[in-house]
Parts: structure tokens; sequence; C-alpha cells
């Protein structure tokens, strides 16, 4: 069917809780519907409207102009007003659409249906653009409401309420929709923009070009290809591949899901997002659900959303096409396989078309071998002699011989580009014949020719405008002013349109557009060949127009590109709290190294945010260097050298509050700098300072300083104060609504939690903060990842080492970009004390190399050193000699005075102690041992640490073991047993191997604690233990029933299949699914069961699901 | 290429200079395209572009810079 553009008013309309009402009352909700449908009909026909489609208890309908849409919406209202009245909402747009018979498209659509959506009953709300046709008539009155963010429409859409007499206006506040008063965004990326707009130029369809040429031998050729699953458009830049690829599309009769692809979309949620988005113009149903999934947490894998989408899109009536344009930009195996996934298991009702500079990987031959896949490559796609023929004579209006055809055909070898800068060079010109001479009779780059020719044959004012504007990425009317530095810059974009002069609309108002990318890269290089001398300007000017039009990362961009250094430095300097507040130091950090230094050491501002983003970093002597030097821009402040402002000469701010604000961050940062270091008193004098210079009302800094103060009471053994004070802290933060900075105080909060021996609160600790994740509906924010490391060591801790592989899985694919910088070191350690549980302990001591290369000093007090951790280890595997080299290397002795921070070490300075007494036997060393013990204890204890006391008193246990003091080792035994078993502890003890499960059984043959030491002994006795059914730990339940661990955890791919054995798959099919060889997954199958114990697939599952991992 | 030596880190084993032979005569122009790679006419109607290339991942998106610009791409050859 073929679909035709019209420019119109659009009207949706629809009844107000109409499916409630439904449930409520049919034939109540029958007859408002009846009464809504004859109203809506008499007085639609009444204003030569056409009506497009019912559906339910809704309408969209057209109209030739907004005044006659708008006339007809107030006189509807006043009919549904009429008793029994009927809560309808009506919703007005100009602009253009696409349509077929059944089928109407186009952004303009989804606006209109959006601004009805705002709507409330009684009222008609109308969009700015129908407004302008309206506002002159004096029998409509309208006010105007305010800007408004509409899903899937990228600026943001003022909306006006007809106000005539009888009609509802709401006021703003009563409107549910998300309010933008910021000038419309340009650019999606302002700094720290987490959850970004989708950009509806993206979504954009390209119209057909009115003059095109026909290629009906190419659309034969898509068209047959229809009841295949893809075509695909493979050939170089400038072969018509998104100009055929529209043209097919318009014509096929069917819907058009359309999606421009560009490198950003190498992210594979962020390219997931756009695919369901560009679904929606189909179904604006389909995706609903998924949108939640992309935004979790942690998003489920792409399969499982692909899935989920499959299964909307296979209920569709009717088929359609979806697009997706210049593949080749797309750099990711991740979006490679989320296409070979949908490409296999995409319902009949959907064709996939790609365009591409590059063949995708994608298993091209299998679809070619099934007949699946139409290619549509260079060899079809160049121009033949009579489509040349028919685009130089007919489309470009020039009138060649069949010669010159052939000559210019030969020499572009039918590249459209080329025949297109050819005609363009030759347009308006008497001697053709010369030119075509010329042309064919060159050697050069065929593109460095034409290109020279078509711009020596535009006029000046052309030339120049396109020159000047190749430094921008996507161009737009004003913007283009800015830059020139003259007007009629949309002018000139439609004459560009108009002319064939290789600019592409974005958008169906035509507000943005960008060059062909080929002629962009031309346009560029000339421009920095010939007029290098203007680039600064040229960037100074973009820069300035983005710094007003609310894009400080572009205007950066311009400005480094313009090397406008000045200019740089102090919208960098403005941008740092933004970025600062979203944890992007690190890319703060980028823009400040490309400025010169001299010109930073004259910036206190930026200096003090340099130092933060060192310290960060852990690069404290980077970050105090900086310091150094702001706090002496500071000093100099009322002492000589004064400028007429009172400031020092030389000093540079642009960003005055931060300004101000410079000696409380700088007391903070010296805060934070001593706590790394350890100095209490530094840290704690700098803290009260920066709280004595900061306002009530400066939330972030009073919580960063009070954080400080926490840390300082931590590594002190205070808990319940360094508590108190990191619980202020996160409330500080939320009040400042930074939820980033909030969650990051939850590592703190739960790790003094589990010092206290409290694991359930601990683990509500993480929980909390990632249901508050879940349910903020935001991207995930950064800091994510070390929530579930965290919660994954606490799984440990119980014995639940599945689990805890799980959790820390979900942090490695969150990965480093959503965790806080010293995250890397963390895992490692994290990952060998879960080694150490699997008994793997030479795996552990290399995670454990690899955690000691990776740390970096933070102001985290360091409880748990990686050598002591080292130590423990060699102690566990009787490596005396190096365990010894240990103690003596830290000059750990029995009788050192105690301190909360080097606790571990001298408990495992007590581990060492007893494995010496094991091979040696002298009395001496146990003397020692338990002496140490005793008094850990008593430190222990009086700090309220209950989980360091467990540990301790299960190696007094072990050591009056040793001695053969049975009753003494089972009464600390019982101490222990009596602290951990509310809070479920397993590893504490399941660490210490068989001495431990002596003890235990000895425990358990004397009545001690017998639930809780058979529980334990389970894990010692795994070749005895029965396979329990769903003995799956719980997070509510307060001690949870430890599983048999694996020996051996499942690898991802491992996890992958275990899930498609589940779902029922054939070895087969998982191959298929997978894109692996049957032996492979036969391969993998083995390991599986291994790992599992199982012999066949359904033990493995029900083994698999006892652990959690189904 | 006479600054080619200067920016050449020594020491490395990956060949650190590569020749793209591409079709067609290529103007100068397209040098600072090119991040500054010299630009060689051939004779045989050939463009050479040449010079220092840091890693992989630099001559990758070398020859994707060839692909973008639609240029028939003839050769690549490590220079020692």
């Amino acid at each position: 069917m073929p679909r035709s553009r019209q420019l119109a008013a659009i009207m949706f309309t629809d009844i107000k809780g109409y499916t409630a009402l439904m449930q409520q009352d049919e034939d109540e909700a029958v007859k408002a519907r009846e009464k809504h449908r004859s109203i809506f009909n008499s007085i639609t026909d009444k204003y030569n409207g056409k009506v497009l489609q019912y559906y339910g208890d809704g309408t969209l309908s057209i109209f030739d102009s907004a005044v006659d849409a708008v006339k007809c919406g107030i006189e509807m209202q006043l009919g549904f007003r009429e008793a029994p009245a009927i809560p309808v909402r009506i919703g007005i747009h100009t602009g253009d659409i696409f349509f077929s018979e059944e089928d109407i498209v186009g952004d303009s659509v989804n606006v209109a249906s959006r601004i009805e959506s705002l709507a409330v009953p009684g009222s008609v709300f109308v969009s700015e653009k129908a407004y302008d046709e309206i506002k002159n008539q004096s029998t409509i009155k309208a006010t105007r409401l305010q800007a408004f963010r509409l899903k899937n429409v990228e600026t943001p859409v003022v909306v006006y309420a007809i106000a005539n007499e009888g009609l509802v206006v709401p006021r703003p506040e009563d409107i549910e929709g998300k309010t933008e008063k910021a000038p419309p965004a340009t650019e999606e990326q302002a700094p720290g923009k987490k959850s970004q707009p989708l950009l509806a130029t993206k979504l954009f369809t390209p119209p057909p070009r009115p003059n095109a040429v026909a290629r009906p031998r190419l659309i034969r050729r898509l068209n047959e290809g229809l009841s295949g699953r893809l075509s695909l458009l493979s050939a170089p830049a400038g072969f018509g591949k998104t100009t055929l690829a529209s043209e097919w599309a318009a014509g096929s009769g069917l819907p058009v899901a359309w999606l421009s692809l560009d490198e950003r979309d190498s992210n594979l949620t962020r390219f997931l997002t756009y695919l369901t988005a560009a679904l929606q113009v189909i179904d604006k149903d389909i995706g609903k659900g998924v949108s939640d999934m992309l935004h979790a947490p942690q998003p489920p894998p792409a399969e499982s959303i692909l899935t989920q989408l499959l299964n909307e899109v296979a209920i569709i009536q009717g088929r359609f096409i979806l697009v997706l344009d210049d593949y080749h930009i797309v750099d990711s195996k991740a979006v490679d396989q989320a296409l070979g996934f949908l490409l296999e298991h995409m319902p009949p009702q959907m064709h996939l078309a790609i365009t591409t500079r590059e063949d995708p990987q994608l298993p091209l031959s299998r679809l070619r071998v099934r007949g699946q896949l139409t290619e549509l490559r260079v060899e079809a796609l160049r121009f033949t002699t009579s489509e040349a023929a028919s685009f130089l004579n007919q489309a470009m209006g020039l009138s060649l011989s069949e010669e010159d055809i052939a000559a210019l055909e030969s020499r572009t070898e039918g590249w459209i580009a080329g025949l297109q800068m050819a005609a363009l060079s030759m347009q308006g010109r008497a001697d053709t014949a010369a030119f075509i001479q010329a042309f064919t009779g060159s050697h050069r780059f065929i593109l460095d020719y034409l290109a020279e020719e078509v711009l020596h044959s535009q006029p000046d004012t052309v030339r120049n405008f396109l020159i000047q504007t190749a430094i921008l990425e996507r161009l737009c009317g004003p913007l283009c002013d800015a830059v020139t530095g003259s007007e009629g810059g949309k002018a000139m974009l439609d004459t560009l349109e108009r002319g064939n002069l290789f600019v592409i609309p974005l958008d169906d108002e035509r507000q943005w557009y960008r060059y062909h990318h080929l002629f962009a890269d031309v346009l560029m290089a000339r421009l920095m060949e010939e007029q290098p001398g203007q680039l600064p300007g040229l960037h100074r000017r973009a820069s300035v127009w983005y710094e007003h039009n609310g894009s400080p990362a572009d205007a950066i961009r311009h400005a480094l590109a313009g090397k406008d250094f000045e200019r740089a430095a102090g919208l960098i300097e403005r941008a740092w709290p933004e970025m600062d507040g979203n944890f992007e130091s690190a890319a703060w950090l980028r823009w400040v190294q490309a400025l010169p230094d001299a010109l930073i050491r004259a910036r206190p501002v930026l200096l003090v945010g340099i130092a933060w983003a060192h310290l960060n970093d852990g690069e404290m002597e980077a970050g105090e260097a900086r310091l150094r030097e702001a706090e002496q821009w500071l000093a100099r402040q009322g002492n000589g050298d004064q400028q007429p402002t009172g400031r020092p000469a030389g000093m540079a701010v642009t960003d005055e509050a931060q300004f101000q604000g410079l000696p409380a961050s700088i007391a903070i940062a010296r805060a934070y700098l001593s706590q790394s270091f350890g100095d209490a008193a530094g840290t704690v004098k700098y803290a009260q300072h920066a709280l004595s210079l900061l306002p009530e009302n400066e939330y972030i800094m009073r919580g960063q300083a009070a954080a400080l103060q926490g840390l300082t009471h931590w590594a002190s053994g205070a808990l319940d104060e360094a508590h108190q004070a990191l619980t202020d802290t996160m409330s500080y933060f939320q009040i400042a609504g930074n939820i980033q900075f909030a969650l990051s105080v939850t590592y703190g909060i739960a790790e003094i939690r589990a010092t206290q021996g409290r694991l359930n609160d601990a683990f509500s600790n993480y929980e909390y903060a990632l249901m508050a994740i879940a349910e903020q509906h935001k991207a995930i924010p950064r800091g994510t990842a070390d929530l579930y490391l965290g919660l994954g060591g606490l799984f440990r801790e119980r014995g639940d080492l599945a689990a805890a592989t799980l959790q820390f899985q979900k942090s490695e694919e969150l990965g480093p970009s959503l965790a806080l910088p010293d995250w890397p070191y963390r895992l490692c350690v994290a990952k060998a004390r879960l080694k150490e549980a699997t008994g793997e302990p030479e795996a552990a001591l290399a995670l454990l190399d690899e955690a000691e290369r990776l740390y970096f000093r933070t102001p985290m007090p360091n409880v748990r050193p990686v050598a002591a951790l080292k130590a423990r280890l060699w102690a566990i595997q009787g490596r005396l000699d190096e365990a010894l080299a240990w103690v003596h290397t830290r000059k750990l002795s029995a009788d050192d005075n105690l301190s909360f921070l080097q606790e571990f070490e001298h408990l495992t300075l007590a581990r060492v102690l007893i494995g010496k007494y094991h091979s040696s036997r002298a009395e001496e060393t146990i003397i020692q041992a338990m002496r140490l013990l005793e008094r850990l204890l008593e430190a222990a204890e009086e700090g309220g640490r209950m989980g360091n006391a467990i540990e301790i008193l299960v190696q007094q246990a072990l050591a009056r073991a040793a001695q053969g003091e049975k009753a003494l080792a089972l009464a600390a035994l019982e101490r222990a047993l009596a602290l951990a078993e509310p809070e479920g502890y397993f590893q504490a003890f399941a660490d210490e191997g068989q001495p431990m499960a002596r003890l235990l059984r000895e425990a358990a043959a004397r009545g001690i604690m017998p639930d809780y030491t058979g529980k334990l002994l389970a894990a010692f006795d795994a070749e005895r233990t029965e396979v329990k059914p769903a003995a799956i730990p719980t997070l509510t339940q307060g001690h949870p029933a430890p599983v048999r661990p694996l020996i051996e955890p499942l690898s991802q791919r491992e996890l992958e299949i275990l899930q498609l054995i589940a779902q029922g798959l054939s070895n087969k099919e998982i191959s298929e699914r997978l894109f692996l060889a049957l032996s492979t997954v036969k391969g993998h199958n083995k390991n599986i069961f291994g790992k599992l114990e199982a012999q066949r697939r359904t033990e493995a599952l029900v083994r698999a699901r006892e652990l959690g991992l189904l | 290429m006479a600054d080619k030596n200067t920016t050449i880190r020594s020491g490395s084993k990956q060949p650190t200079a590569y020749q793209v032979r591409l079709r067609g005569h290529l103007s100068a122009q397209w040098a600072t395209y090119f991040d500054g790679l010299s630009i060689t006419l051939e004779n045989d109607g050939d463009t050479l572009i040449s010079g220092p290339v840091a890693d992989q991942a630099a001559l990758y998106g070398l020859l994707r810079k060839v692909r973008d610009l639609g240029l028939p791409l003839i050769a690549l050859t490590p220079l020692e």
C-alpha cells in the first residue's frame, strides 16, 4: 500500500478511567462510549475532520487546520459536559504524518497522543505548534501551561490549555507529567545526566526523496525477500543504502520501525532501549515490561529482555519491518550477539533490514543456506547506466548525451554519491562536455575532485556556510546562525536539503540536520586546509551557543577543539559540582588534562577540583600538591599584590559560589588526607574546621565532614560512634538529593555491622540500598557494583557460596564504571576469600597478590590488610616459614599493645603461633598464643566487636584442643557458637578444616547446640550428606540452613547452558541458540554435571535449584 | 616521512609504521584527516598513506577512516 505524507492537525481523544468503569459497570461504560462516539462523529464531521482510527474508548482523527481541530474539540467538550457527563480528554498537535489505509505513524502522532494523555477530563490541550495557528483567533482563548518532557520526544513540548467558557483549565501542578524548566536540551549527554532522554531523531524514518530514481529491480528483490528474515544492504558510503531502504519501506505497505544507530549504541543497554523504542512505533504497548528490566539495577541478560520483547511482538496483528540503519557504527560483540539472538527467534510478522558499510557479525552463511537472507551489495546497489541516465537527466534536470552518461557511469563505477556530486557540479554550467572530459581524464579520487567542483559551483554564501558549519555534529538554524555569525541558517538548511546538498533531516519538524558523513569529512578536511585560522572562532561560537542552550559537555568539547583554553577552563570549572556529584570526576579530569598547566594553576577552584579527583583515585601526593597550590592562592587573599577586585593578581575565578566554598572544601580534603594516612587527630581537626565554616544547609559538604569523622571513629574501634556518624552522613546526602553519595555510605555501615557480629543488619543495609535503587526507576547509580560485592561477602560468611558467587558475578557484570574507585581491589579480596572457602588456597593467594597490586589508600580503615590475609592462608596451609617471615616483617609480638586497626593482624599472629606449636610442640608458643587471644577477646568484647570475638573464640578453642584441653576447648567453642548462631555464621567455622570438625563432633556428642553443630558438620561430611531439597537460605529467615557448597563454581557459560537445560532445550537446540558446536556443548555439560556431582540432567537440575543457581 | 623515526617508540615488537595503498589520487588536504600521516601519489594512479601508527587499535582506526571515505583499499604493508 503506498503511503503518503501530509501536514495535518492531529487530535486524540479518550475517556478517562474507561477501563475501570468497564470493570465496575459494563452497561454504564458502553453507554458512555456510545455517547462519546455519537458526539465525536457528528462534530468531527461538522469540522471536516477525518477519523483515522477508533480504539476501545479512544479516537484518532485529523483536520485540515488547527483552528478546525480546536473548534471541534471545544464543541465536543461542551457536549460531553451535558449530563450524563463523560470524562473525555482531548489533545491536539500539528505536524507531518505518514499514513496508509489502516496505519498512521510519525513523531507528530506520538506527540499528539502524549499531549492527550497529559490532559484532564473536560480539557483540550494543544501543543505550541498548534497554538501558533490559533493564537490570532478571537473566538479561541488559550492559557500557557508549561513545557513538558514527553516520552520518546527529544525536546520538551510547551503545552497550552484551551480556556473557552465551559472548558477545564487545570493548574499546572495538577497535571501528571514531567515538567521541563530549562531551555530545550539539544544534546542528550549533558554531563552527569545518568538517565538520558531518548533522541527522537534516532527513530525518525528518513522520508522518501521527492525526485529519487525509481529502482524497481532492487525494490522487487527486497519485496521478495520479505518472506525471509533478513535484508542486508552492505556497501561503502555513498551507494544509496539508506535512501533505498526508506523508499522500499515506505512503499512496502507495511509499518516500519526505524533505528538510526550511532557510536554510543555499542552500549548494549542503550541499544536495547532504542530497539524497544523503535518497536513502540509499531505498537505503543510493546516493551512496557522491558523498560523496567532495562532500568533495573542489574539488568537481566540481553536474551531475557529480547525474549520478552519478541513475545510481545509475536502477538501483534500484521507484519512489519524493522530497519537498523548504519549498523557498521556499532562496534560491540554484545550487540552483535543480541542481534543474532533476535534474528534466530524473530516471530514471522517481523522482518529485519540492515544497512551497513561492513558485513555484520551475524550467522550470514547459515541464513543464506536457509534462504532467509536477501543481500544487496555494491554490485546491485551501484547505478546502472539507465539509472544513471534517469538520475542525471530527470532527477537532476541535466540533458546529457548517452556517451556522456556512459563516461560518467564508468568513471564513477556507478557510485551514487559521485554521480550526485558530478550532477551538482554540472548544474547551470554551459560546458558540461568539458567538465566530463576533464573529470573522466583525471586520476584523482572522485570524492576530492567532485567535492571541489561542487563547492566551486556553489554561490559564495552557500560555500562559506558549508565550510563554516563543518565543525558541527548536528545542525539547527539557531546554532548555524551563531557559528556563521549571520542570519538565515534555517533557510539555508532548507535550501541545502532541497538542493540535494547532502544534508539529512533528523526530525519531522526539520529542526535538526546532519551532513552526509562523507560530505562532512570532505568539508572538514577543506576547512582545516583552507581556513585553519577560522577554526578557533567557529568552535568558540558553537561553544557559546551550546553553553546557553543547556549542553555544557558540547560547550566544553567545542572550546577544547578550538583551543580556547580560557573559555574551556571556565566551563570546566563550572561543570565540577555536577560531575563530582555523579562520581564522574575521572571524566572531568580528562577535560582538565587538555588544559595548559599555567592556566590550571591560576584557578584555585579548578585546583581544588583536581585535588579531589586525584584523592578519589587514591593519588594522594598529586592531590595534595594541587591542594597546596590552591591554599597558596587563598593565603595571598588580603595580602599585598591585589587587583582592584581585591583578588591576588594572576588569580582567575569563574564560579564565584564554588570559590566562596573553597576554605571548607579544602578543609574536608585535608581531613580526607589525614584519615587516609591514619592521622585521627588531624582528621577530626580539619573536619571540625570544615563544619565551622559551612552553612547549615550545605548538606553535601557537611555529610563529607561527618563521614570522615565517622571513619576516624571506625579506625579507632569506636563502632557505635562510627555507625552513628555514617548514618548521619547518609541522611545529609539524602536531604541533598544525591542518591549516589547516599548509597556509597552503605558499604561502611554494613561493614561496621558485620564487625559487630550483626550479619542480619548488614544484610538489611545492602538489601535496602538495592531496593532503593530499583525503586528510583532511573539508571543504575555508580556504587551499585560495590553493594553486590558486599552482599556476596555476607553470603560467603553464611556458607552460601553459590549465592556469593552469583552476587560477585553481578558485581563484575556491572563493572568498574558502576563501582567506586577502589572496587577492583576489594573484588579481588572478596574473590580470594571465596576461593579459600572452596578449598583453593593457591587461587586465593594469586587473587591476593593481584589485590596487593590494586590497593590504594582511601580514608576507609584498612582493617584486613592483604599481607595479613596472605599470612593467614599460609598458616592454614602449614607454610610456617612464610607466615613467620610476615610476623617478622610486621614486627608483631604477642605482647604488643592492642588496637582495633591491628586486631586482624594480631589474630593472624595467634594462628601462626598455634601452627608453630603444632609442629614444634614448644609450650612457650601456645602460652603466648593463649595470652594474646585472651587479651584480644577482652578488647573485642569491650568494643562490641562480636564478629571478631567469634573468630577469636574459635582460635581459642583450637588452641585449647591443640593443648589437649578438651573441656576448655569446648567451652570456648560453645561461646563462639552462641554468638554465631542467631546471625547464621558458617564460614567462620568451616574455614578451620578438620581440627574444627573434630571439635564440632565432640560438641554434638555432648549435646552442645545440636541443631547448629549438625548443620556445620554437614559441610565437613560432604560425602555422607544427603541432598536436601530446597534448602536455600532466604534473607527474611534469620538463620538459614546452609547448603553443601559447590567445590568449584560454574562458569558464566556453564550457568548459561544450565538455564537452557532447565528450559528443556536439547543439546542440539542449545548449540544452535548459543552458536556453539554440538561437541562444545557436550563438553560444557560434562563439566556442569561434574561440578554439580550429578549423573543426569534431572539430577543436575535438582542440585542446581537447591544451590539457587536456577 | 622525515619525522617518522622521531615519533616511533623504540623497543616495541609490533611494527610501528604502516603504509596503506589506495586506488585513486587523494589530495594533500586529507593529511589532517589522517592525523598527519604522509600522503604520496604514485604514478600508477594509486595513493600511499604512510607513517607511524601507535598500536593495533590505531591501525584499525586508520582502516575505519579509509572505509568511511569509501576509498578502494589495495594493500596494507608494515614498514620496518
